[in-house]
């Protein structure tokens, strides 16, 4: 289980980021999110990690497919065609239930597709979910910075 | 004062409705107040197929006569469209309605899954906030509120339940997978397989003959049987359901039924159950938006056939569909 985990949130919508960060204070994990409203500062700050000390890498990133300006599924794909970032796992988090765009994202090289959930209870067992697999069963790649 | 006269009869009274001559009118003082059924003068020119043209005559007391149909040379002289070959001006326009139809059924279709489609989202949220009302403050307001949230999130969800109905019947018309020759008794076990808990939970007796092979997509047949069955079992009486399926000989086609013994549904009402979200009982009662036998109605036509229903209340109802067989398999026994 990781201390902290840090989580970068891609999503456009400040209703589902409450309700994130909602969710997620009812666990065990304290994550910390840092919040990027569309796809184009979501590459900014992916592009500025390690130049930046600003920037924390992220141990998760979970992304909404439908973003103003870049969409989700081209930030999915210059991420993970990015060397310094491809190995973050990214969790593709959307309400859309279309079986091509769910494959789309696996074959973009998503970690997973998590479907938001239409109901309360659905939508934060999901995001618990995400955060017990990512943080507590799952082993992540060392961070960088402990790395050296 | 001038007063309409209808016209009905053959393909004139086509041209008229599609506005390729002008209105017929007699004077008021012909008095003639029935419909004219029978114009001889139209009607000899409409079986010689000569393009449109006579009068007719007035009765003894008047002297004008009744209607006088355009010749060809006033369309001319006018400066109207002169039909010169009627009938095949009126199967153009046909056409071109079909035509115009089948676009804005297809604009409608699409409207509605966009529609749909982007409803969700602003509702999730207007459900996943209530429900979060709800629990945070849940009397901590008054009865009153507690009455509102709960309201107002019943609402949200019921209206999600809506629109994934919707979704799905319009998934049904944009499927674009094509038809293909299909075993139905793989398409009648999937859906058992998908009722299984249902079946049980009801102590629901199926009953199964071997099922042809016919011309469909196997999922979607699938859905037929699942819904149809679905609703024999929901539909019960008192008793045990049991639902039989079988399939029989009709003319080139299949003719499938699902008989049940259940409540059975009035006459009047056999034509309006295939209609979207029609329901005939309230929700206490039976729960379900009224989705079920609109999307078997759209699957059945999608394959080229009919679907009807028989039923008296309190005696069950039974459900038929035909379906083309497979490969032109007209003969022998269903496999």
């Amino acid at each position: 289980m990781i201390e902290t985990p840090r989580v970068l949130l891609i999503d456009d919508n400040p209703a589902d980021v409450a309700l994130i960060t909602e969710a997620s204070a009812r666990g065990k994990y304290r994550s910390q999110f840092h919040h990027v409203v569309d796809g184009e500062s979501a590459i900014a700050y992916l592009r500025s990690l390690g130049q930046d000390t600003e920037s924390v890498r992220p141990d998760l990133v979970i992304l909404d497919l439908n973003l103003p300006k870049v969409e989700g599924e081209k930030v999915l794909a210059q991420f993970k065609a990015d060397p310094g970032c491809r190995q973050i796992p990214v969790v593709v988090f959307s309400s859309s239930q279309s079986s091509q765009e769910i494959a789309r994202c696996y074959e973009l090289g998503a970690n997973c597709y998590v479907r938001k959930a239409g109901d309360l209870a659905g939508f934060v067992a999901a995001v618990r979910s995400i955060e017990e697999f990512w943080f507590g069963s799952a082993s992540l790649p060392d961070r960088i910075d402990q790395q050296d | 004062m001038r007063t309409g006269v209808r016209i009905r009869f053959g393909w004139a009274a086509h041209l008229i409705r599609l506005n390729l001559v002008g209105d017929f009118v007699i004077p008021d003082t012909a008095a003639q107040s029935k419909p004219m059924r029978h114009i001889p003068a139209v009607e000899q020119s409409a079986a010689a197929g000569d393009p449109l043209a006579g009068e007719i005559p007035a009765p003894a007391s008047t002297a004008r006569p009744l209607l006088r149909l355009p010749s060809p040379s006033d369309w001319l002289s006018t400066n109207r469209h002169c039909p010169c070959e009627p009938r095949k001006m009126a199967e153009e326009e046909l056409a071109r309605k079909v035509e115009e139809l089948a676009r804005s059924n297809r604009e409608l279709e699409q409207f509605a899954f966009v529609a749909s489609h982007d409803l969700q989202e602003p509702l999730r949220m207007v459900a996943a906030y209530t429900q979060l009302l709800a629990e945070k403050y849940r009397g901590k307001l008054d009865a009153n509120a507690d009455l509102y949230i709960a309201y107002a999130s019943e609402g949200a969800l019921r209206m999600q339940t809506l629109i994934q109905d919707l979704l799905a019947f319009s998934r049904v018309a944009r499927a674009d997978t094509p038809l293909r020759e299909v075993d139905s008794n793989l398409a009648l076990d999937a859906a058992l397989q998908n009722l299984k808990h249902f079946i049980e939970q009801a102590g629901a007796l199926i009953q199964r003959q071997p099922l042809p092979r016919v011309f469909a997509e196997r999922s979607l047949l699938a859905q037929v049987f699942q819904n149809l069955i679905g609703n024999a079992i929901k539909f019960r009486r008192e008793q045990p359901p049991t639902v039989s399926v079988q399939a029989t000989h009709f003319g080139k086609d299949w003719l499938f039924s699902v008989r049940d013994n259940g409540i059975g549904i009035e006459p009047e009402h056999s034509e309006t159950v295939f209609a979207i979200f029609q329901r005939l009982h309230t929700r206490a009662e039976y729960p379900g938006n009224g989705i079920g036998l609109a999307i078997c109605k759209r699957i059945v036509e999608r394959f080229h056939g009919r679907i009807w229903l028989e039923s008296r209340p309190g005696e069950g109802s039974t459900f038929q569909f035909t379906l083309p067989a497979a490969g032109g398999e007209t003969g022998g026994a269903a496999q």
